[in-house]
């Protein structure tokens, strides 16, 4: 169950209209490394998950990328609201405005659209964990790419913020690896999947 | 000798990676907090090439009385936030549950006087808050992506 609190999780003000500052904050909205596909990925892979506080930390996690989508969606919102038709074709923001108008769909900067496929919800804790953590590095990445980009400190604040949040979740899902282990043999920690070979977790705690 | 135990002479145990627990470490004043995206200065770990912003309402004389308060549930928010992911992988850290618990009431009590004075930012505190209200006021106030009130 989720309820809506009426604020964004990090205050964003954006006063100058640019398209293509929107054009290329948008990836994080429905590109590869984008906030959708976190949290996706995250409330997916929670229900399977073998360690429960790990199953939590996922819930947790996942509801955080929510607020994180809001924002970088209030960013290109923002950043467009204004919108003439002349910007709307000289600022990059051309083949966007044909399909959309200044509205809001998730798209990679490129243009490619949200596709599932850019997450996995493999039925391993350990498959899963390691594409979680490999998950925070490269939306930091962006994060960075955009930073190097953008002049606009109405707009980095926020990407600083986002970027900070990558790390913090990279050591929790590391710590999360940490649990799982604690539940399986040191010795081979492959003998048996404990999402699906159910039994054999059982007999292992 | 087992394959595995053959495998583990070097003591550390092969084709695993292994990760460092974070030890409680003196957080950041909450307003830092947001500003720096975590309450642990242990974990902020700067770019670069990004710099030190301006609180939006500390550092500006015009704010209203309005943003003023909202940034102040923000600031509470978020250091539960991330509190909370700190006490998922530490359920029993003493000084994390402390700071967990007092948080949550100043932010129940931020959240009361925001729909008193304001608008409610939840339901629940429409019910906590104003609970003699005479109209339904959760369509009411600022939308927040419109950045209207930060």
């Amino acid at each position: 169950m989720w309820n809506y609190e009426k604020r964004l999780q990090f205050p964003v003000k954006i006063t100058k209209t640019c398209p293509k500052t929107a054009q290329l904050i948008i990836s994080q909205y429905g590109g590869p490394d984008g906030e959708l596909s976190a949290s996706m990925r995250y409330l997916a892979q929670r229900y399977s998950m073998p360690v429960k506080k790990v199953g939590g930390l996922l819930t947790d996690i996942g509801t955080e990328e929510i607020n994180h989508m809001e924002i970088i969606c209030a960013m290109v919102y923002q950043l467009t609201k204004n919108l003439t038709p002349e910007q709307a074709k000289t600022a990059g923001f051309d083949a966007y405005y044909i399909d959309h108008t200044a509205g809001l769909w998730p798209q990679a900067a490129a243009g490619v659209p949200f596709n599932a496929c850019e997450f996995q919800s493999k039925g391993d804790a350990m498959a899963d964990l390691f594409e979680d953590l490999a998950a925070e590095q490269k939306a930091r990445t962006v994060y960075e790419n955009l930073l190097r980009m953008i002049d606009d400190s109405e707009v980095r604040a926020p990407l600083k913020f986002l970027r900070a949040r990558e790390i913090v979740h990279f050591q929790r899902f590391g710590e999360a690896v940490e649990m799982t282990k604690e539940k399986l043999d040191s010795k081979n920690f492959y003998y048996f999947n404990p999402e699906f070979d159910k039994e054999m977790f059982k007999k292992n705690l | 000798m087992s394959n595995q135990d053959y495998c583990r002479c070097g003591g550390e145990t092969l084709a695993m990676a292994s990760f460092p627990l974070q030890k409680w470490c003196e957080p950041y004043q909450w307003n830092t907090a947001l500003a720096n995206g975590t309450v642990f200065p242990c974990l902020n770990m700067e770019f670069y090439l990004s710099e030190k912003f301006p609180c939006p309402v500390c550092d500006n004389p015009n704010a209203s009385e309005q943003e003023k308060k909202l940034y102040e549930i923000s600031v509470v928010s978020f250091a539960i936030n991330d509190l909370t992911l700190y006490l998922d992988t530490h359920p029993k850290c003493e000084n994390g549950l402390k700071h967990f618990k007092e948080l949550m009431k100043i932010r129940t009590e931020l959240l009361n006087d925001y729909a008193k004075k304001f608008n409610p930012l939840t339901q629940f505190s429409m019910q906590t808050g104003t609970p003699d209200t005479e109209i339904y006021g959760w369509a009411e106030g600022p939308i927040p992506w419109e950045g209207g009130h930060v």
